[in-house]
């Protein structure tokens, strides 16, 4: 059998360097031997299979995936093979080769074709074994991780063919993994299997570690020695590497605070108003977004990976416009007063959400994410998502553009004379009322383009807002009002501690420490971590 | 005079906020029964000052004694009222919502607990001494006004006759003629003059007329610490106070 | 000294507000058990329950305004004690099931027997004798008031920062008693409960029972809140409200005043919510929900803050509002109470009890002046003033507006 197989081998290594219109293969020199899956029990299947196989061709793959995973029938009228998937009370059928649908057949009409466990295994290490050799890296890549999975000794041959064609350095090492796994599980010499080991060491992440495991359990002397050296490395870096996801998830959410409250420090920060609406302007700015993509997509569908560019600037228009209107008409009147501030943009902030459920209504409404926003990638033992990485982003470039507009500008030098000394500002000639009906709609307009980065990762309903309120307030509380760098700090230190906690009390818990931790910190440092200092403060 | 004999005793007391130096070894002592006025230029430490004193403000280093042993750095504000030193802002500040009255009940000596005051009930005594301090600090029609419908000069008043119904050993009394009129000035350093007979003062104050008609020793802050101390004469010969004062 | 505590509490307005109560208290349980059905004057059970609920209501935003409107601290988290006077009540009516529940467990209440538990955790113990759970209806809320109050008063976090941190509290509670294995019932909270100290809690007698227990709770706690509001305490009270750190330099130890009325508030709040449980049927975690403390402080709000009756009026006002809302037109409610919260916050600083009063005194004062000008005589001795001074004492600005202009209370 591994002379047959070697050599079947062989003759699809030869037949995938071999020009591409063959590797594609003969639809109809390959259908009757798919057809020949109908008869027979499983040790003819067994054969069929292996004839399939040596054809080389990865066209077959599609019908073996079928037959393993029992969606294969044959017509009983004629004897055709195809792939079904059930629809009601008939089936679908597809033609194993071409892939095309071939119309429905009544449940009487066709049978399936018997497979059993020992069946699964000999597809899926053919499988493996065909599609090592295919032409797109990524089924190479595929197979080699499918083969890693089965721990085939079966395949090493295979695999042996197979590295030394390989010509992408990454596809190669997948194999070569692949190989040390199925080595292991074989009873070849004890040098081989350290050399396995030792590439299974490098590999470092979850699946060569329980690998491992199996691996020490399972063996004696010098191997089961090494297996245990390298089990407590790869141990050690996972570790590492957990530690590194956890502050990346930190960061993340420490992001989304950081949004969300950065606009809360400016109004309560800079302006000592207490905005309890400002949860609602980030629920603006997400709905904000969700028209935007519904204009979109009904009148320029080309647009959508642009629609979050577009929403930018109307949302911090619209929640900055909002924002001005509920400065001058109820906060004006009542500075100096800021429990009586708080309560009024309480009522504010019902208004609002009622407002957005009678037009949206009172469910979830959908935001799609741009292509962009999709996915994620790997970095070493880490996975990033794009939404969440651009986010970070964001939040940092929000963060910057506001210090920037509150350190450079004329407007930020005014703001901050404002804050420091209110009737000196207002004698230096500075039209206070306006600084502060514009501050006011900076606050709301970036907690509106806040809204536009949560709408891709929360739903989007009226009581978006209400979620972020209260970790808004310990945000900038524990950070230290008037101090954007301390809202910096606070988001992104309690975003780690956050998610640092969550897997030993879980998430709820975590969050419930948090708060009581920022409950007591506020006892300690009634001010903040950056607190400012000095007789300002007391007047 | 040594700390045992003083009332009073600063020694080496600074405070800064944020790297500036509100005090900067400030050293200063006063006798039982004197009074005595502060004077310097804005920014020289004065209110920091009492602000240490009455345990606002907790000193860096430094010593503070009062009654030559109890040091007030680890005190707070209640204790230290209640170990005999009373202050006056420099803004009037009395319980606007409560009337002139009340506002003397709850100045007036007596024990300051929760439980205390809950179950309080005014004695005869304690009617007579409010009834005084009505006549003293001229506000006997007021006494069912409300204290926000004072004027300004009858707040002042109003506070300092709270301050003497606490009864302190020590009174600190900050800018007492800020916003007064010349004659009610006058007026105050006699009332003053009249407190200081059975009690110490510490006057901090800007008006030099006001401070002349005191006639009591005085200090001159600058920049945290004691430029000068003497007599005002005295001190108003002195080359370094006098280019203070005029930024020469 | 016990006798002049209480008789403080007596004046004419206390006397018109215990008159209407004690009609109430009498006059709506009579109504509804020996009135005949059909008679107009038959008061039914749900309209017992619903009025019952409101007078727990009164009672909520009582003890807000003891601490608000007197003594300044804004708290956005008494719905916690509520809540929590709440659930004590409920784990006794629970363990009162005893083997009529579902499941028939003679010890476990249902929500136990359906998660597996074999044992009653140690913190449901006693909770099968009413004195206990009535102990601990005021302890676990007086107590948790306490504690945060001791740490959060010493270290003088005021204003807008203690408000915040109520709300966490809260709001943490509320995520802790959603939990399943806190042993509270989680999402579900308490519920189906039988009956109370051995009467059926459904029937009429009962309610009504419950109706004049809350009745009575409420005058009981009024005229403390009274006694104490017109003491020398009040008045410190409502001098560390107006100038904190004034108060400080006379001598009084602030954070015992305020944990003192914290503490007493708390308890007030958690014997509100322990009369609440049995007439409403349920307790759940949405009773922490920090948007039901907001909600009380508004009701105190547009009753007039500082004044009890006021408080009172303002809960059953706002809703029976509500009531009538939800039911006619749902939708507009949750604007019709934002507004209210704008409203009231700008033009109605006192409520409206605040407002009566005042022009009550305004108009008073306007015939006391117009008398003593017709009489003859030299104007009594004035304390030297300066013109400009003088011109400052008939400003027509309204008490709470200038304490705000004066003592703006900083937002730190």
């Amino acid at each position: 059998m591994p002379l047959l197989r070697s050599l079947i081998l062989l003759f699809s290594f030869i037949a995938g360097l071999a020009s591409p219109a063959f590797a594609q293969g003969d639809a109809e020199t390959l259908r009757p031997l798919i057809n020949e899956l109908a008869k027979g029990k499983y040790a003819e299947t067994e054969q069929q299979i292996g004839a399939l196989v040596a054809t080389g061709d990865p066209a077959v793959a599609p019908a073996l995936r079928a037959l393993s995973a029992g969606d294969l029938f044959f017509r009983k009228s004629d004897g055709q093979v195809f792939i079904t998937e059930k629809a009601g009370k008939s089936y679908k059928l597809t033609d194993p080769l071409t892939l095309e649908t071939q119309g429905e057949a009544g449940r009487r009409d066709v049978k399936k074709i018997k497979v059993n466990n020992k069946l699964r295994r000999v597809i899926r290490s053919a499988l493996g074994s065909l599609t090592l050799m295919a032409a797109d890296p990524k089924v190479r890549r595929a197979a080699a991780e499918a083969v890693f999975k089965a721990q085939d000794p079966d395949s090493i041959e295979a695999l042996d063919t197979a590295i030394a064609a390989e010509t992408d350095d990454a596809v190669r090492t997948v194999m070569e993994q692949a190989r040390a796994a199925a080595v292991l599980n074989s009873d070849l010499e004890e040098a081989q299997k350290l050399a396995a080991v030792e590439t299974l060491s490098e590999m470092g992440n979850r699946s060569a570690l329980s690998l491992l495991i199996n691996v020490r359990a399972n063996s004696e002397g010098a191997v089961h020695e090494a297996a245990s050296s390298a089990i407590t490395t790869i141990e050690k870096s996972i570790a590492a590497w957990d530690s590194a996801q956890n502050i990346w998830y930190g960061l993340s959410l420490g992001s989304v605070l950081l949004l969300a409250a950065i606009g809360l420090a400016i109004t309560f920060g800079v302006m000592g108003v207490i905005n309890m609406a400002h949860g609602e302007m980030v629920m603006i700015g997400a709905y904000t977004t969700f028209v935007v993509q519904e204009l979109i997509r009904t009148s320029a569908p080309g647009l959508f990976e642009y629609s979050l560019f577009i929403a930018l600037p109307l949302a911090f228009l619209t929640s900055g416009l909002i924002g001005v209107g509920i400065e001058r008409g109820v906060i004006r009147w009542l500075y100096g007063r800021p429990l009586e501030t708080l309560l009024a943009t309480w009522g504010i902030s019902l208004i609002l959400q009622q407002a957005v459920r009678s037009l949206f209504g009172p469910t979830n409404r959908e935001v799609g994410n741009p292509d962009w926003m999709s996915g994620a990638f790997e970095l070493g033992q880490m996975t990033i998502t794009y939404n969440r990485m651009w986010i970070i982003v964001f939040a940092l470039l929000v963060f910057a553009g506001l210090m920037l507009v509150l350190k450079k500008t004329p407007f930020g030098l005014y703001t901050r004379a404002v804050t420091q000394n209110r009737r000196m500002a207002a004698s230096m000639g500075i039209r206070t009322p306006w600084i502060d009906a514009l501050t006011f709609g900076l606050g709301s307009g970036i907690a509106g383009i806040a809204g536009v980065a949560l709408s891709q990762i929360d739903n989007v309903s009226p009581n978006l807002g209400q979620g972020y309120i209260i970790d808004s307030f310990m945000v900038v509380v524990f950070g230290g009002v008037g101090n954007l760098w301390g809202t910096l700090v606070g988001a992104m230190t309690l975003g780690v501690v956050n998610k640092f906690l969550e897997p030993y009390a879980g998430a709820v818990l975590g969050k419930i420490f948090v708060l009581v931790f920022i409950i007591l910190f506020i006892q300690k440092r009634p001010r903040g971590l950056f607190a400012l200092k000095g007789r300002a403060v007391e007047a | 005079m040594t700390r045992a004999t003083s009332l009073l005793y600063l020694d080496g007391v600074s405070v800064a906020f944020d790297g500036f130096k509100a005090l900067n070894e400030l050293s200063l002592t006063v006798a039982p029964g004197e009074m005595r006025a502060i004077i310097g230029p804005n920014g020289a430490g004065k209110t920091t000052m009492m602000d240490v004193i009455t345990g606002k403000t907790r000193p860096d280093s430094g010593e503070v004694f009062f009654n030559g042993a109890i040091d007030l750095t680890g005190e707070d504000e209640a204790s230290i009222a209640e170990l005999g030193i009373g202050r006056k802002f420099q803004k009037p500040t009395v319980f606007e919502s409560h009337t002139v009255w009340d506002n003397l009940e709850l100045a007036l000596k007596a024990p300051r607990g929760p439980f205390a005051t809950l179950f309080h009930v005014i004695t005869g005594g304690e009617k007579t001494r409010i009834n005084q301090l009505l006549d003293l600090i001229r506000l006997g029609d007021k006494r069912s006004e409300l204290a926000a419908n004072l004027s300004h000069g009858q707040k002042q008043w109003l506070e300092i006759g709270m301050l003497l119904a606490q009864d302190p050993k020590l009174l600190l009394v900050d800018e007492p003629a800020a916003g007064m009129t010349d004659a009610e000035t006058a007026e105050t350093a006699e009332l003053l003059k009249d407190i200081a007979k059975d009690h110490s003062v510490v006057v901090v104050e800007h008006d030099m007329v006001f401070v002349r008609a005191l006639g009591v020793k005085v200090t001159v802050l600058h920049e945290g610490s004691v430029l000068a101390e003497g007599s005002l004469d005295h001190v108003s010969a002195n080359e370094r106070v006098v280019e203070v004062y005029l930024g020469r | 000294m016990m006798s002049s505590f209480l008789f403080r509490a007596m004046d004419a307005r206390a006397g018109v507000f215990l008159a209407i109560m004690a009609a109430v208290i009498i006059l709506v349980p009579a109504c509804n058990l020996f009135v005949p059905e059909e008679s107009p004057f038959h008061v039914p059970t749900y309209a017992v329950t619903l009025m019952g609920k409101y007078l727990t209501y009164a009672l909520l935003a009582l003890a807000v305004d003891l601490v608000w409107g007197y003594c300044g601290i804004l708290s956005l988290g008494h719905a916690a004690f509520f809540a929590l006077g709440g659930y004590a009540m409920g784990m006794y009516l629970m363990r009162q099931i005893g083997t009529r529940g579902v499941y028939g467990d003679p010890i476990l209440p249902d929500f136990m027997v359906f998660l597996n538990w074999q044992d009653l955790p140690w913190y449901w113990y006693g909770f099968d004798m009413f004195w206990f759970a009535a102990l601990m209806v005021l302890l676990v809320p007086g107590l948790l008031a306490f504690i945060f109050g001791w740490f959060a008063f010493r270290s003088r976090v005021t204003g807008v920062y203690l408000s915040i941190i109520t709300q966490a509290l809260t709001y943490a509670l509320l995520l802790a008693f959603f939990r399943n294995d806190m042993g509270f019932g989680g999402n579900n909270g308490l519920t189906d409960f039988k009956d109370i100290l051995g009467f059926d809690i459904q029937a009429d007698t009962t309610r009504a029972g419950l109706f004049a227990a809350s009745g009575l709770a409420l005058v009981l706690c009024f005229l403390i809140c009274r006694s104490i509001t017109r003491s020398k305490l009040g008045k410190v009270l409502v001098a560390v409200r107006d100038a904190e750190s004034r108060t400080r330099f006379l001598g009084y130890r602030v954070e015992h005043y305020k944990l003192f009325v914290w503490t007493l508030s708390a308890m007030m709040a958690g014997i509100a919510g322990a009369l609440y449980v049995p007439q409403v049927g349920i307790i759940n975690p949405g009773e922490f929900a920090p948007a039901n403390s907001i909600e009380v402080v508004i009701w105190v709000a547009v009753g007039g803050r500082g004044t009890l009756v006021g408080a009172v009026l303002g809960a059953v006002l706002v809703n029976f509002a509500k009531t009538w809302f939800t039911a006619a037109l749902p939708d507009i409610w949750l604007f019709a109470l934002g507004g209210l919260f704008v409203f009231v916050t700008l033009f109605l600083p006192k409520g409206i009890v605040g407002t009566v009063s005042d022009g009550w005194t305004a108009l008073r004062q306007r015939r006391i002046s117009s008398d003593f000008g017709e009489g003859s005589g030299d104007p009594p001795a004035q304390p030297p003033q300066s013109p400009a001074a003088q011109a400052n004492v008939p400003e027509p600005v309204p008490a709470t507006s200038r304490a705000g202009a004066v003592h703006p209370q900083p937002a730190e």
